[in-house]
C-alpha cells in the first residue's frame, strides 16, 4: 500500500517539474503583462498538436520536430501579442473582460485544432523503458521531463537576473512608469514576454509528448492545473509557482492512486476555491486592494 | 537647450497646465517652486514623456519631444527622478543601478559610471545587495539620483526630492544635488523647500494652479516680497 | 402602445410557426433555441448586475442529474424531480454565494470560482460513475407521451412547453426589473464599495439574485433532459455549456430583456448552418466563429461591454 502512495508521490513529484514550468509561464506574463492567459493550456496543446504533425505528416524525426516547434510556438506568443492581448491592453479592459475575451480564445483554438486534426486522440508512440529502484517504478518519459524542466528554470533563471533583458522583464513588472523612465520599450518587453511564454509553452509540449496523446480538450484541464497552482503560489509571483506546483503535483499524484483522477482534479479545484476565499493572494503573493 | 512653449495637459476632462513656457540652459540648474497642486509634478511627467500635452510644443536640443513615448526621451537625454524616487523595490541596490545603465549607449561604460557613483555614494557601495525596499528614505533618494546618473543624461529632472526627509537628510540630499551640478549637468528641480532650493539654482519659476506665475533669476526670487512672505517665510 | 402589438405578433407568429411549417427538424431547433433561451435568460439575472457566472453548468447539471436520477431510480414524477433540482441548486448556490460575497468575491475572481465549481460538479458525476453513467451519461426510461412522466413522442408538445417556460423566465426578468432589488442590485454592479457605505444589504441581493437564477438555470436542464430523454455530464455540466451560455448572454446583450434570446438565436441557428451546410467535416467551425466574433466583440468595445451598453443606455435616458 505504502509502495503504491510512494510511487504516486514520486511520479507526482516529477510532474510537478514540468507543472512548475507551466506556472512559470503563466506567472511571467502576468507579472510582466498583468493578464491572465486563460488560453496557456491551449497552447501547451497547439505545442503538441504541430509534434504531431511535423512527426507524423513530415516525418520528421521526433527530437528534430520537438526543436522545430520551439520558435514555431514562440511565433504563436507574438501574435497573440499582437491580435489579442494589444487590442485588450489599448482598450484598457478590465480584468473580467481581459477573462472572457480569452476564454473565447480558448474557444477558438479548442474547436481550430477539432476542425484541422479532428476529435480523436493524436498521439506518438513513444516507447521510453521504466526505471525500477527497489519498489519504485519510474518512466524514463517523466524523468526527462523533470530534469528538462529543471534545468529550463534554471536557465530562465540566469536569464532573468544576469542578463540586461531579464532586468527589463523584471522592471516593468515591478514598476511599468518607473521602467519607461529607464529606456525600457514596454511593447518590446511584452512583445518578448509572450513569445518566451510561448517557447515555453512548446517545451512543455516536448516534455509531455512521450507521455499524453493530445485531443481538442486537453488544454482545458492543463490550464485549470496551471491556474490553481499559479494561484496557490501568489499571482505573478515566480517561486510559489514553483512551489505550488510542486503541492498540487504530488496532491494529484496521491489523490488520484487513493481514489480516482477525477476526485484528485476535484481536490485540486476545491483547493483553488478555498484559496481564493481565504487568501486570494496565496502562499508567497502580496495581497492587492480589490 | 529644453524650450517648453504654451503647453496644455490635461487628465482626462481636467486640464492641469494652462499654457506653460519654461525653459532651461545648457549647464543651468532651474528651480519650480508652487504651493502642492501646482502642476509642478505633472510638468516634469510632460517633459519626460509620461504624459503628453494635448497642445503646445516641447523642443530639447532641436528634437520636438511632445509626442515621443518616454523610453525614447531617455535615449534622447533626459531622465526623471519622480517623487520619491520610485525604486524598483524588489531590486537589490546594485540592480537597481544597473537598470538605469538599460540605454545601448550606458551599457558600454557601465562599469566605469558604476565605479564613479560608488565613490560619490560609498554608501551605496556598502548596500550594494540590499534589496531597494530595505533603505532608509534618504539612502532611497540618492540611489534615485544616482541611478539616473548611470543613464549618462544630458537634463536631469528632480521631483521634490527633499519630500518626506528629515531636515539633516535634506541638507545631505540637496548638497548632492550641488555635486552633481559642479560637475556641469543641467538640471530641473521641483521643490517645496523654497530657500535650499534657491541656493542651489540659477533661475528659477514659480508655479500656482497650472500656470507660471513668475520668473526670475536667483536673485529675483530671493528679492522678491511675496515669495519671502509665502515660500520662504521671512 | 406599441410594444404589446409587437408581442402578440411575435408570439402570434410563434405559435402558428408549427402549423404552418410542419417541419420537424425546424420544430426541434425551435425549441433548442427557446430551452436554452430560457437558461441563458435565467443566467443573464445575474449577468446584468456584474455577477458573471463562468460556472452555471454547476446547477445545469444539479438540476438535471437530481431529477433524472431520482425518475430512473425511483420513479419520480419529473414536475417534483425538477422542483427539487431546482432547490438543490439554490441550496448550493447559497452555500458558494455566501462565501463568495462573504469574503468579497468579485468581478473575475467571481468568475474563476463558478469556473471551478462548474468543474467540481462534473468531475463529481463522472466520479460517481456506477450510479450516473459517469462521462457516457445515461438515457431516461421511456414513458411514452405521459403529462405525468413529462415525456412526449411528439416533439410539438415541447415546443409549446419550452416557449411557456421562456415566457416564464422573461416574467420573471420583468419581476425583478420592478422589484425595489433591482435598483439596489444596480447600484452594487456600478459601484460596490459606494453601494456598501450606503447600507444596501449586499450579501442579502447578491444570494436573493442568486438563488433565483439557479433555480432558473436548473428547471431549465430538467426541461432540456426531459426533452432529449438524455442526460450527458459534457452537456449538462462542467466548463463548456457554462462557457457557452455566457457567451450568448453577452453576444445578445445581457442587460436587456430579449438579448440572451437574441444571442441564443443566433448561435444555434450559425451552429445548424454549419452543421447542415458543411456536415460533420467540420463540426466546431461554427464555434470558431462565434469564438472569433466575442473575442472580437470583447475587444472593440471600446469600454468593454459593460460600458458601451451603459453609455447607450445612460444616452437614451437623458
Amino acid at each position: 500500500m505504502l509502495d503504491l502512495y510512494l510511487n504516486a508521490a514520486l511520479n507526482g513529484i516529477l510532474l510537478g517539474g514540468v507543472l512548475a514550468l507551466l506556472a512559470f509561464g503563466m506567472n511571467l506574463i502576468f507579472g510582466v503583462i498583468k493578464i491572465i492567459h486563460m488560453a496557456y493550456g491551449q497552447c501547451v496543446m497547439l505545442g503538441l498538436y504541430f509534434i504531431y504533425t511535423l512527426v507524423t505528416h513530415l516525418g520528421f524525426p521526433i527530437l528534430l520536430a520537438c526543436i522545430a516547434t520551439v520558435p514555431l510556438m514562440g511565433v504563436v506568443g507574438f501574435g497573440l501579442q499582437a491580435l489579442v492581448i494589444n487590442p485588450l491592453l489599448r482598450a484598457k479592459a478590465n480584468p473580467l473582460t481581459q477573462l472572457l475575451a480569452l476564454a473565447g480564445l480558448t474557444i477558438v483554438l479548442e474547436n481550430l485544432a477539432q476542425v484541422i486534426w479532428g476529435a480523436d486522440l493524436r498521439g506518438i508512440n513513444v516507447q521510453l523503458p521504466i526505471i525500477s529502484i527497489g519498489n519504485v517504478f519510474l518512466r524514463t518519459s517523466n524523468l526527462i521531463a523533470f530534469f528538462g524542466a529543471l534545468l529550463t528554470l534554471g536557465g530562465l533563471y540566469l536569464f532573468l537576473n544576469r542578463t540586461y533583458m531579464g532586468l527589463a522583464i523584471r522592471s516593468i513588472a515591478q514598476d511599468l512608469d518607473s521602467a519607461r523612465l529607464m529606456g525600457i520599450n514596454p511593447q518590446a518587453i511584452y512583445y518578448l514576454t509572450m513569445a518566451a511564454g510561448g517557447l515555453l509553452t512548446a517545451l512543455i509540449a516536448a516534455f509531455f509528448t512521450p507521455i499524453y496523446a493530445v485531443h481538442p480538450h486537453f488544454g482545458g484541464s492543463f490550464t485549470m492545473m496551471a491556474f490553481i497552482i499559479v494561484v496557490l503560489g501568489g499571482m505573478g509571483n515566480l517561486l510559489g509557482g514553483f512551489i505550488g506546483a510542486f503541492i498540487i503535483g504530488i496532491v494529484t499524484s496521491v489523490s488520484a492512486a487513493m481514489t480516482s483522477t477525477e476526485i484528485a482534479d476535484i481536490v485540486a479545484l476545491v483547493i483553488f476555491i478555498a484559496v481564493i476565499l481565504v487568501r486570494p493572494q496565496g502562499l508567497l503573493g502580496i495581497r492587492v486592494a480589490k | 537647450m529644453l524650450e517648453i512653449q504654451s503647453v496644455n495637459v490635461y487628465y482626462g476632462e481636467f486640464q492641469a497646465l494652462f499654457g506653460i513656457s519654461l525653459s532651461v540652459s545648457e549647464g543651468e540648474t532651474v528651480i519650480t517652486v508652487g504651493p502642492n497642486g501646482a502642476g509642478k509634478s505633472t510638468l516634469l511627467k510632460t517633459i519626460s514623456g509620461l504624459l503628453h500635452p494635448r497642445s503646445g510644443s516641447i523642443t530639447f536640443m532641436g528634437n520636438r519631444i511632445a509626442r515621443v513615448p518616454a523610453h525614447e526621451i531617455v535615449e534622447l537625454g533626459i531622465t526623471h527622478v519622480p517623487e520619491g524616487g520610485r525604486l524598483f523595490p524588489q531590486l537589490s541596490v546594485y540592480e537597481n543601478l544597473r537598470v538605469g545603465s538599460y540605454l545601448k549607449r550606458a551599457r558600454g561604460e557601465a562599469a566605469a559610471t558604476l565605479k564613479e557613483i560608488y565613490r560619490l555614494f560609498p554608501i551605496l557601495d556598502e548596500r550594494k545587495k540590499q534589496l531597494a525596499d530595505t533603505l532608509s528614505g534618504g539612502e532611497r533618494q540618492m540611489l534615485a539620483i544616482a541611478r539616473c546618473l548611470m543613464s549618462r543624461p544630458k537634463l536631469i529632472l528632480l521631483d521634490e526630492p527633499s519630500s518626506g526627509l528629515a531636515p539633516r537628510v535634506v541638507s545631505r540630499v540637496l548638497d548632492f544635488v550641488h555635486q552633481i551640478k559642479s560637475q556641469g549637468y543641467s538640471i530641473l528641480m521641483v521643490e517645496q523647500n523654497v530657500r535650499k532650493a534657491l541656493k542651489l539654482s540659477d533661475r528659477a519659476y514659480l508655479m500656482e494652479s497650472g500656470r507660471v506665475h513668475k520668473e526670475g533669476t536667483k536673485q529675483s526670487f530671493l528679492d522678491d516680497p511675496y515669495i519671502k512672505k509665502a515660500y520662504i517665510g521671512l | 402602445m406599441r410594444t404589446p402589438l409587437i408581442l402578440i405578433i411575435l408570439f402570434a407568429a410563434i405559435g402558428l410557426f408549427p402549423v404552418f411549417f410542419p417541419s420537424p427538424y425546424l420544430i426541434h431547433i425551435g425549441t433548442l433555441i427557446f430551452i436554452w433561451s430560457f437558461i441563458t435568460t435565467a443566467w443573464s439575472y445575474m449577468g446584468r448586475f456584474g455577477l458573471v457566472s463562468l460556472g452555471h453548468g454547476a446547477f445545469l447539471g444539479l438540476g438535471a442529474y437530481t431529477s433524472g436520477l431520482l425518475f430512473n431510480f425511483y420513479g419520480l414524477s419529473p414536475w417534483i424531480g425538477m422542483i427539487l433540482g431546482g432547490v438543490v441548486a439554490v441550496l448550493f448556490a447559497m452555500l458558494i454565494g455566501y462565501a463568495c460575497f462573504r469574503f468579497g468575491v468579485i468581478g473575475d475572481y467571481f468568475a474563476l470560482v463558478t469556473l471551478a465549481l462548474g468543474e467540481v460538479v462534473a468531475l463529481t458525476i463522472i466520479a460517481f460513475r456506477d450510479i450516473t453513467g459517469g462521462s457516457l451519461g445515461f438515457t431516461l426510461k421511456s414513458k411514452g407521451t405521459s403529462l405525468l412522466y413529462f415525456q412526449s413522442e411528439h416533439k410539438i408538445h415541447f415546443y409549446y412547453i419550452s416557449v411557456a417556460f421562456l415566457i416564464l423566465a422573461l416574467l420573471v426578468w420583468k419581476w425583478i426589473d420592478r422589484s425595489k432589488m433591482q435598483k439596489a442590485l444596480r447600484a452594487i454592479g456600478e459601484d460596490e464599495i459606494a453601494a456598501s457605505t450606503l447600507g444596501v444589504g449586499i450579501i442579502r441581493y447578491k444570494m436573493i439574485i442568486t438563488s433565483i437564477s439557479a433555480f432558473m438555470t436548473a428547471i431549465g436542464a430538467v426541461l432540456y433532459a426531459q426533452y432529449i430523454t438524455y442526460l450527458n455530464p459534457h452537456t449538462l455540466s462542467g466548463v463548456p455549456p457554462s462557457l457557452e451560455i455566457a457567451f450568448k448572454a453577452i453576444l445578445g446583450g445581457m442587460f436587456s430583456l430579449w438579448g440572451a434570446t437574441v444571442g441564443t438565436a443566433l448561435i444555434v441557428s450559425l451552429e445548424e448552418y454549419f452543421r447542415v451546410a458543411y456536415g460533420s467535416t467540420f463540426v466546431g467551425f461554427s464555434q470558431i466563429i462565434y469564438g472569433l466574433a466575442l473575442v472580437l466583440l470583447i475587444i472593440f468595445l471600446p469600454k468593454g461591454i459593460y460600458g458601451s451598453v451603459q453609455e447607450l443606455a445612460k444616452k437614451k435616458r437623458a
